[in-house]
């Protein structure tokens, strides 16, 4: 399988994420105006559609990478998903207590933190094995 | 595991990236395996043998103490 060029899938990357901006920005504030339950499903659900396009675009690249690139994302996405995991509980076990008062909207945050926590280990792995600071190097 | 990749590759005067394409992997990757931060699985150090014109043995031998 052909490797993935770093700059097409920024530029994709790039382009379905202008996408879920801009209806984030115009489509989402119509979800509270409308009455009906199934055009406020399909308008709620909406954005989920580029978030994802982003992670099959994310796991095809996974998919053509090398040994060293494949094993980085391995462990970064093992990292995110420790931390996230155990921030969710931790989260979940308070809110039940009633010591932290929290709606299920919080929920939206849970794959920006996932993101987040795997490109910051992704950053230092990178560090550590190539010397660079290049997020894309490997 | 030490290795003689970097001493391989410059003198055949390639670059990281030209011997990174032969190979079918990113250029840290080659980097990473000339630093010694890497070691490479068995399919790609047959694969560096190979486009060496080396034995395997005679490219990659542990570090002492490891």
């Amino acid at each position: 399988m052909a490797r993935v060029s770093k700059g097409k899938y920024n530029l994709q990357v790039a382009a379905i994420m202008a996408v879920y901006v801009a209806l984030m920005l115009f489509e989402w504030p119509l979800v509270g105006k409308t009455d009906g339950l199934a055009l406020r499903t399909l308008l709620a659900l909406l954005p989920t559609v580029p978030v994802v396009a982003v992670i099959v675009l994310a796991a095809r690249m996974v998919m053509r990478g090398d040994e060293l690139e494949q094993r980085m994302h391995l462990i970064a996405l093992s990292v995110a998903m420790g931390v996230v995991s155990v921030a969710s509980i931790v989260g979940a076990f308070l809110a039940i207590a009633h010591v932290w008062k929290v709606d299920g909207g919080v929920l939206i945050w849970v794959f920006p933190a996932l993101c987040l926590v795997y490109g910051v280990t992704r950053l230092v792995l990178v560090r550590r094995l190539t010397g660079a600071w290049d997020f894309w190097g490997c | 595991m030490k290795n003689r990749v970097r001493e391989l590759r410059e003198a055949r005067g390639w670059s990281q990236g030209a011997l990174a394409e032969q190979l079918e992997v990113s250029r840290q990757t080659v980097n990473a395996i000339e630093n010694g931060k890497y070691d490479p699985s068995l399919p790609l150090a047959f694969k560096l043998a190979r486009l060496f014109k080396q034995r395997i043995e005679s490219m990659f031998e542990p570090d002492e103490g490891r």
